[in-house]
């Protein structure tokens, strides 16, 4: 399990960062998401992490770690807003600009 | 005594004062001066603040009621509580500024309260005591600005906002991998636990890099030399009010956590960041000056220098001794109030320009028909390149005995450097923007801007320059306060 995290975080990070250096700017926000995605997997995994068990049920030595959790409910909702906000912005330049890519925005030179 | 509530009220009153000025947003006069009304209130509650921390030492709420540990800590010591003092006056003349201001972006009924998430985001960063929470108000503090200077009449508000804004997330997810990482390695999120327990073992594996992650995280803050390529553009086409407050107390996050950095959170590696920070601050140094001598737009020409300014501010950390510590903090407040004035000036006289830009090929000749703002901005200049009787003269001042101290010659030589660039270049936006002759005949707007928000801030750093001493003595002991994290870190963990 902890081999397969590991993993998963790792090729997501890559992946993630990949699309992030992309042209296209809609390409480089997917990475972003996906970027923040890795690292939420990471912060979940920074607990005592144990699959499916859910936090203070049942056995006390068997739980997860709550704090984890609630840190990742915190970052997942904040880069939500946060996506939210950028997606609003990338209409306004493909409007304004009539392209997506970085090399056509950029007018602010000097 | 400790007293909680002080503690939260700089933080809750322009956090409550955003949620009244949404409802309120049909009413826009109502809204307008019912923000200031509430931005002043908050900056008597952190000059309250100060009075009580410097009367009865640190002040720490624990939210919630659960004790330090555990739950979230906000913590005021006389650094963090000078801090908000500074930022929310800066934040105060602001909204002056936009009052008297006539950009179509100041009457969205969204203006003035993003205007006041920005203040809270930026009291809460200096008063928290826990990581995530830092990281939380910090990206209140993006998005607000973001949002600002995405309204911006400047059609490529767009563009900067969305530069900034990514950039930022990437920063924020730094600081979220420095979190986890200290998490596994100490258990803990609350900074005052967090010190102690990097204190004790240092050499969890995962501590240098959670510690270089947070550098990276402060640097892109404050737009050091490297990570600076968002600042110019984002400072540059932001409303005038608005890219007054990024440019001085925005930036200062950044410099605050270094501050804490190498003073209470990370101190068994302070030696190596405080290598690190003081070549950094060279770079700063020469490319800032260099790159605002160069420069043809007054509000680059600003928004380059502070990026000279920041570097000056990372010496003096990176020097570390008491004296240059605080040098640092008296040149990070003296900066502050400067270069909020600089910029409204520079704003306001390009709200009287025929085109409405701050290009100095636009400005040429306009000068004229603001004779007070050319009053201000001579001295407001003077200050930026500390000559007396201005506080730039105090803070440079300190900088130069700190540095003499140490013997530290080869920086010194590069400081003065920066320090005549930045004569060159305040000269150079005075001479062309109130002596030379316009190219041909301009007709000025009727009406621009006012100026009494820059006045203000002139007067207080003037102020400041003549009457230096028991501004720089707060200092004095804010940072031997601040070399003694033993006393603060049981406060915050006892109490």
């Amino acid at each position: 399990m902890e081999l397969l995290t590991a993993l998963a975080i790792g090729l997501l990070f890559a992946f993630g960062l990949y699309q992030f250096l992309r042209r296209n700017l809609i390409r480089s926000a997917v990475g972003l998401i996906i970027l923040s995605n890795a690292i939420n997997l990471f912060l979940l995994s920074t607990g005592a992490y144990r699959g499916l068990v859910p936090a203070y049920v049942g056995d006390p030595l068997q739980h997860s770690d709550a704090l984890p959790q609630a840190l990742v409910l915190t970052a997942v909702v904040i880069s939500m807003g946060g996506f939210a906000f950028i997606t609003a912005m990338l209409s306004g330049i493909v409007h304004r600009y009539r392209s997506g890519d970085s090399d056509d925005v950029s007018q602010l030179k000097g | 005594m400790n007293q909680p509530q002080w503690v939260l009220l700089p933080v809750i009153i322009p956090l409550a004062g955003a949620a009244v000025g949404l409802l309120l947003r049909h009413q826009r006069r109502v809204q307008a001066y019912g923000s200031l009304g509430v931005i002043l209130t908050a900056l008597a509650a952190s000059l309250f603040l100060l009075g009580r921390v410097y009367t009865y030492g640190p002040q720490v709420a624990q939210l919630g009621g659960w004790a330090a540990p555990y739950g979230i800590s906000l913590t005021a010591d006389l650094t963090a509580a000078l801090f908000v003092v500074m930022a929310q006056a800066v934040l105060s003349t602001g909204f002056i500024y936009a009052l008297g201001c006539n950009d179509r972006c100041s009457r969205f009924p969204t203006f003035y309260p993003l205007f006041l998430t920005l203040s809270t985001g930026l009291t809460g960063v200096f008063l928290t005591g826990d990581l995530f929470n830092l990281f939380v108000f910090a990206e209140l503090l993006v998005i607000s600005g973001a949002a600002l200077t995405a309204i911006s009449d400047d059609p490529l508000g767009l563009e900067a906002a969305y530069k900034y804004f990514l950039i930022s997330l990437l920063a924020s997810l730094f600081l979220l991998v420095a979190a986890g990482s200290l998490y596994v390695s100490y258990g803990t999120l609350n900074l005052a636990d967090l010190s102690a327990r990097i204190a004790a073992d240092p050499t969890r594996p995962l501590t240098g890099v959670a510690a270089a992650c947070l550098v990276v995280f402060f640097l892109v803050k404050s737009a050091v030399a490297p990570f600076h390529f968002w600042q110019p553009d984002f400072h540059t086409v932001s409303p005038t009010a608005v890219s007054a407050m990024l440019s001085s107390v925005v930036v200062k996050v950044g410099v605050y956590g270094l501050l804490r950095m190498t003073t209470l959170w990370f101190v068994p590696f302070a030696a190596e960041l405080r290598a690190f920070l003081i070549v950094a601050g060279l770079v700063g140094v020469i490319f800032g000056g260099l790159t605002a001598v160069g420069a043809q737009h007054a509000k680059r020409m600003l928004a380059y220098s502070t990026l000279g300014q920041i570097g000056f501010i990372l010496v003096g950390i990176g020097w570390g001794t008491p004296l240059a510590l605080t040098a640092a903090l008296v040149y990070i407040i003296n900066h502050s109030l400067i270069k909020s004035a600089l910029l409204m000036i520079a704003g306001a006289t390009a709200s009287r320009a025929p085109v409405k830009s701050a290009a100095f090929s636009a400005l040429r000749g306009v000068g004229k028909f603001t004779p007070l703002g050319g009053a201000l901005f001579l001295l407001g200049g003077l200050a930026l390149a500390g000559i007396p009787p201005t506080n730039g003269f105090i803070s440079k001042l300190t900088l130069l005995r700190s540095g003499l101290a140490l013997g530290d010659g080869w920086t010194l030589a590069g400081l003065a450097a920066g320090s005549l660039f930045s004569l060159v270049y305040v000269g150079r936006a005075y001479r062309n923007i109130w002596w030379l002759p316009a190219q041909g005949e301009i007709k000025p707007k009727a009406g621009g801007d006012r100026l009494l928000a820059p006045a203000v801030l002139v007067t207080l750093s003037l102020v400041l320059g003549i009457w230096a001493e028991p501004f720089v003595n707060l200092c004095l002991q804010a940072v031997a306060w601040m070399l003694n994290p033993a006393a603060y870190i049981a406060l915050v963990l006892g109490g």
